[in-house]
């Protein structure tokens, strides 16, 4: 039973990792298309719906971790998928005044490189049992260059939507009602980039951290 | 006797070791760390006896009252000791005074004093009487508290990490600032005068509840602290293992009822999380240390913490939301070692 349960898990691994693979490569084929075609203003147009599809699959993630299916901790998993997800729904689709901006790009091509690498690490090593040393160097290598420049889009998108966030009032809630509650999407954003400024330098460094474990190891080996 | 104190990394800690009596206690070793380091009180430390590399169990700790004799393996003469900083500490009674003074100073000033002019409502503020019952419950809850810490809770754990405080109390004033905010708000829907009443009412039974049970496990201790782990009787908690935490989510769950603000029910999931999660294990402690096998007492049948919530009662049959997730991450856990 147990041997039957492992198999299952590896192929709904391996077909989880490598769809996903593909949606991302997508956006990246797309972005850099439209990029080179017609200009940054229209790479939002190009990727939206693969984007859209390929991030929200990123919950599942949360879900595999959740129920012991992969080993990576929640608390590393929960924030990053959350942060992208805001910045997929709660910004670029949302607010279609930032879709236009030059770091659509930057994020778009720094989240799918960043993501081809992984799925295609993690979709290798379910399916063969290990990957290979060059895709483990990857794995662990292009966050040092694509984490800050994903972070740093990421952040100047919050930061670009703020005033039209504040003049739609989009997502409000308002006292009086029932339940006594208010929400304000405005000051949720500001706490949102409050969270970035501890929350990067730690996602860095746990990053350095797991790196430095990977390629200690795979040296050992 | 000579004692070598060594660090996790296996580097000396004390250079040339200390000597001892051979009648001394761990407790005697730990004053000795103490004037040689001058900095590493006994409730700062933690020593255990050093595990072989690539061990997986757990290292025995000292315990502060038996002899250091009793941990020598046959050679009496000398022990290698592990030695860890436990970091700057405080008393149990300091934390929880100050997490507890927090929520007792912020609710009032939303209540007493004009702080909602800063959020952009000006003019006069009508207080209804829901509000002002609200600002005594939870007053006398906060007060409550502080009282129970100080004259009621006998401490198994003398001292706590200081930065527990900054977690606790951020934890505490954040979430006390946040209910007070929407219960005393200028624009606030207060409930029907019938929902109130049995709101407050269903409160302050399960306060008073709280309380009783507090006692009944006060008296499970000595007056030192030290008594050990007994099987609460009495009360509810004959009915369920952590009594007092069925008591204490009860008595949020009726403030709620009477204010019906989303916050306090926010603040209510939260707590009933963190408390159910210390109830399991408290639960499951208890059962692993009363198995009625060596003359022990078997723990009896038992909720853990609210009804329906129980473990394992009926053999591995998972019964309960909780323990279907257990179950679950179980069976994966299994996959997974088949895997490895």
């Amino acid at each position: 039973m147990a041997g039957f349960l492992s198999v299952l898990r590896r192929i709904y691994l391996t077909l989880y990792n490598w769809t996903v693979f593909f949606g991302w490569f997508q956006v990246l084929y797309l972005a850099l298309k439209t990029l080179k075609e017609s200009g940054h203003e229209h790479v939002y147009d190009a990727v939206e719906k693969p984007l859209q599809l390929a991030q929200t699959a990123a919950v599942l993630e949360i879900l595999h971790g959740l129920v012991g299916l992969v080993r990576s901790p929640i608390t590393a998993t929960l924030p990053q998928i959350s942060s992208r997800l805001y910045v997929t729904w709660g910004i670029l689709w949302s607010f279609p005044e930032t879709r236009t901006h030059i770091l659509v790009s930057s994020l778009v091509i720094s989240w799918s490189i960043t993501e081809i690498i992984r799925y295609s690490f993690f979709g290798t090593k379910e399916a063969l049992g290990s990957a290979p040393s060059w895709l483990l160097w990857l794995r662990y290598s292009t966050f040092l260059l694509l984490y800050p420049s994903g972070i740093t889009s990421e952040v100047g998108l919050i930061y670009i939507a703020m005033p039209y966030i504040k003049e739609s009032e989009k997502y409000c809630i308002r006292m009086p009602n029932k339940w006594n509650f208010s929400f304000d999407y405005y000051y949720a954003a500001i706490l949102t980039l409050g969270i970035y400024v501890p929350g990067s330098p730690h996602m860095y460094t746990y990053m350095l951290g797991q790196r430095k474990k990977a390629l200690s190891k795979s040296k050992r080996e | 006797m000579k004692v070598t104190l060594i660090s996790r990394s296996g580097k000396e800690f004390i250079k040339g070791g200390l000597e001892l009596n051979d009648s001394a206690t761990v407790a005697d070793l730990q004053e000795a760390i103490y004037r040689r380091t001058k900095k590493y009180y006994p409730s700062r430390q933690r020593l255990t006896l050093p595990l072989q590399p690539g061990s997986k169990e757990k290292p025995t700790v000292l315990h502060y009252k038996k002899s250091v004799k009793d941990y020598c393996n046959g050679n009496s003469e000398n022990l290698t000791v592990m030695f860890k900083d436990l970091g700057p500490q405080v008393s149990y009674r300091t934390l929880f005074f100050f997490e507890y003074l927090g929520p007792l100073i912020i609710y009032p000033i939303f209540y007493y004093l004009p702080v909602y002019q800063y959020f952009g409502y000006k003019g006069e503020r009508a207080i209804h009487p829901v509000q002002t019952y609200a600002l005594y419950c939870w007053c006398f809850h906060y007060f409550k508290r502080i009282m129970e810490t100080f004259f009621v809770h006998r401490f198994s754990h003398t001292t706590s990490p200081l930065s527990n405080v900054f977690r606790n109390c951020a934890y505490y004033w954040t979430f006390g600032a946040y209910i007070a905010y929407y219960v005393n708000h200028p624009l606030y829907t207060p409930v029907s005068d019938l929902q109130m009443k049995i709101g407050f009412g269903f409160g302050l039974v399960c306060q008073l509840s709280n309380f009783y049970c507090h006692i009944l496990l006060r008296n499970l201790r000595s007056p030192t602290g030290n008594g050990g782990y007994q099987i609460p009787r009495g009360f509810l908690f004959n009915i369920v293992t952590c009594a007092n935490y069925t008591t204490e989510i009860y008595q949020w769950l009726g403030f709620n009822i009477a204010t019906q603000t989303v916050a306090g029910y926010v603040f209510l999931v939260v707590a009933a999380l963190i408390m159910t999660n210390w109830a399991l294990a408290k639960h499951r402690r208890l059962k692993r240390l009363f198995d009625g096998k060596e003359g022990r007492p078997k723990y009896p049948r038992r909720w853990v913490i609210t009804t329906p919530i129980r473990v394992e009662m009926n053999g591995k049959r998972p019964l309960g939301p909780l323990d279907s997730a257990a179950y679950l991450k179980d069976v994966v856990r299994e996959v997974n070692s088949h895997l490895d």
